[in-house]
């Protein structure tokens, strides 16, 4: 059983069982670097605090359980269901705690109803009076280390900004400098930021302050494999699993490290440990993992055999959006245009199906494979622009381009309903920019695909749009860094393996003493 | 791994080193008392460029900036103003009367409050509850298609 050590005295409470010799000052969040929290309820606030204490050990499944509990001791604890609105994954339970946590508002305390007001908005993607009641909220109480912890987090992941979102966590190792969580997620928004020196500072600190968990080396690992240094990315994975041997993300660690060193046999052994041990849902997921290693090593029978097998697995348990990512993956590498039109035409087909698949994901999913039929409708329409000897090629490359347009149209209708949805947002953005490239407005290109920096397919367009924009420094810049991209996804197992390869050779070609083949000559 | 990587891995794995480039949000801000609610991106740039010199209701309007090497002007620069960065300066030179420079997201913010008929440009991520926020072309910053956004 994992420890838990940062909120001992809720642990106390815990460990006693009798939360009525506990009068709410009692409770960590009451401190002067506490929340302060309004329930009425001695069990509301316990749980609460365990609540927290668990997500700050990133237990989420315990963290939200005990939220859950919390509100149910105390139906009108406004921030236990704010909280819920914000950590749940269901869309369903997001919605319903949002709607108790606004009905109970009046009941909160002033810092609450700030927050209340914050991640509610957000949650309807009501930005401008999120943020505002955010920064109210962040002025009113600078010492509070859970709010700061709560915006650094809320800043990185759902609205990408780690630079602000790593001044919020560097507050909290101010107020406490045993905070380990806010070293963690600092760490992750510097190695997102490319400032691997500092990346590293915090992610030891963090293992220093949690020697006995297990996602303290997980993270140091999967640091390490952004880093490019694999080796010790091995090490660390198999250090988590040494703690904690049922940390089953670090098992598909050790899966992704070796797929991203291209010993693809050994990523599917360390794969298939993971997938038997995963639940139904994460055996699914981490199975498109196991058959993106095919693509890897460029045997694409063996690719579709292994995404037809997902196919099959996702479909026999609804999962839906699993499915269609899984013919989307296979349209990814496919060589001819029309038979990745044709697995697109599929996923689609999937998406529209009745499914008990939360819509938002559906959504996700659909944005997804609409912005890889825009990419690959222009593919094609440049295979029938080269090739000229086909008939009806002129016919063809207008039809493609139609097709393109549609897409989009269809794309834009979608990110417009779904507003706050930043994959979707990101899907149009990449396939806007495909768009602008293909017709040759180059500054336009720029700015979508800057917008889509994180995939690595609009990476590889950007380049070019750059280069044809004038911006060759910006264009050398990505260039490094698409050839230093390491994560386990299809669109890098696509991209960036044969990026290197062309980099390589214009390297050699440029300057032949790089060139291995030049002594033979 | 990180607490939004255990909640979403795939979002923030995609993320990873690359994602360096933050996009950048331009709020158009002024001060609670003033009753505009938006206006459009031409009468935007007529305010910026000293072509409206008053409010609908009569008082005359303050700009507020920043220098323009920070990232909310070089978006406005780019956007409302059209101009290389000496025109600019020479372009403000022209009308110190109608404008105040700032030296820090805290201070624009403040002196867009408490002066009535100032108008400034923030980071959307600063904005607070003490400043009103205009719509350009009907959109709050952040919404799709949104005018005053750069990189």
């Amino acid at each position: 059983m994992r420890s838990i050590k940062v909120s001992i005295l809720a642990a106390l409470v815990f460990s006693f069982g009798t939360f009525g010799v506990f009068g709410p000052r009692a409770f960590a969040h009451d401190t002067p670097t506490g929340m302060h929290i309004s329930t009425k309820s001695p069990q509301a606030h316990a749980f609460f605090e365990k609540a927290m204490a668990k997500m700050e050990m990133l237990h989420t499944a315990d963290g939200l359980e005990n939220f859950r509990k919390a509100v149910q001791a105390d139906p009108q604890f406004a921030l236990g269901h704010i909280f819920l609105t914000f950590f749940s994954q269901d869309p369903t339970e997001q919605v319903a705690e949002r709607e108790k946590a606004l009905a109970t508002r009046a009941s909160a305390g002033p810092e609450e109803k700030l927050i209340i007001d914050w991640l509610a908005n957000a949650s309807q993607a009501k930005w401008v009076p999120a943020i505002q009641a955010m920064n109210e909220a962040l002025t009113s109480y600078p010492n509070d280390k859970h709010l700061h912890w709560l915006a650094g987090w809320w800043l990185q992941l759902d609205q990408n900004q780690s630079q602000r979102a790593v001044a919020m966590f560097e507050r909290v190792m101010q107020i406490d400098p045993k905070f380990a969580d806010a070293y963690n997620e600092a760490a992750y928004c510097y190695a997102r930021q490319g400032d691997l020196d500092k990346a590293f500072a915090d992610i030891k600190r963090y293992t220093e302050l949690v020697p006995n968990e297990p996602n303290p080396q997980d993270s140091f690992a999967e640091i390490s494999r952004m880093a490019g240094r694999f080796d010790d990315a091995l090490t660390h994975y198999r250090m988590s699993l040494k703690i904690d041997p049922t940390f089953h993300e670090s098992q598909l660690g050790l899966g992704d490290t070796y797929a991203l060193m291209g010993d693809q046999q050994k990523a599917r052994a360390e794969y298939a440990k993971a997938i038997a041990t995963g639940s139904p849902v994460q055996k699914v997921t981490w199975s498109l993992q196991l058959a993106a290693s095919y693509v890897r090593e460029g045997d694409l029978a063996g690719a579709d055999k292994a995404f037809t097998a997902v196919v099959e697995q996702a479909h026999a348990k609804d999962f839906a959006n699993l499915e269609a990512e899984a013919y989307r993956s296979m349209s990814l590498y496919q060589l001819e245009s029309a038979a990745s039109l044709n697995l697109l035409a599929k996923a689609e087909a999937v998406l529209h199906e009745d499914h008990k698949v939360p819509q938002s994901l559906l959504n996700q999913e659909l944005a997804s494979v609409l912005r890889t039929r825009v990419e690959r409708a222009l593919v094609a329409n440049n295979q029938a622009a080269n090739n000229q000897a086909v008939n009806n090629s002129a016919d063809n490359a207008a039809k493609n381009n139609e097709l393109a347009k549609a897409t989009l149209k269809q794309l834009q209708t979608l990110a417009e309903a779904n507003d706050a949805d930043g994959i979707i947002t990101s899907a149009l953005h990449g396939a806007a920019g495909a768009v602008a490239l293909s017709v040759g407005d180059f500054a336009d290109a720029v700015n979508h695909f800057e917008a889509d920096e994180s995939n690595a397919i609009s990476m590889r367009s950007l380049i070019t749009a750059y280069d044809k924009n004038g911006q060759q420094g910006n264009a050398r810049r990505l260039a490094a860094k698409l050839a230093a991209l390491n994560v386990p996804l299809i669109e890098q197992a696509v991209v960036v393996p044969e990026f290197r390869k062309q980099r390589a050779a214009l390297a050699a070609k440029t300057n032949p003493a790089l060139d291995p083949r030049g002594k033979y000559r | 791994m990180s607490l939004g990587s255990r909640i979403s891995v795939l979002i923030l794995l995609a993320a990873g080193l690359a994602a360096s480039c933050e996009a950048k949000q331009v709020a158009v801000i002024v001060d609670k008392t003033n009753s505009m609610s938006g206006m459009s991106a031409a009468d935007l740039a007529k305010v910026f460029k000293f072509d409206s010199h008053k409010w609908p209701d009569g008082r005359p309007i303050i700009l507020i900036l920043r220098d323009p090497s920070t990232p909310e002007m070089k978006t406005a620069i780019e956007k409302l103003y059209h101009m290389q960065a000496e025109q600019f300066k020479a372009l403000l030179a022209a009308h110190s009367s109608g404008v105040i420079i700032v030296h820090s997201e805290t201070e624009l913010l403040k002196s867009v409050e408490a002066i009535p008929g100032a108008v400034g440009l923030v980071d959307v991520y600063s904005i607070n509850s003490r400043v009103n926020v205009l719509k350009v072309d009907g959109k709050l910053p952040l919404e799709q298609g949104y005018f005053l956004q750069g990189n």
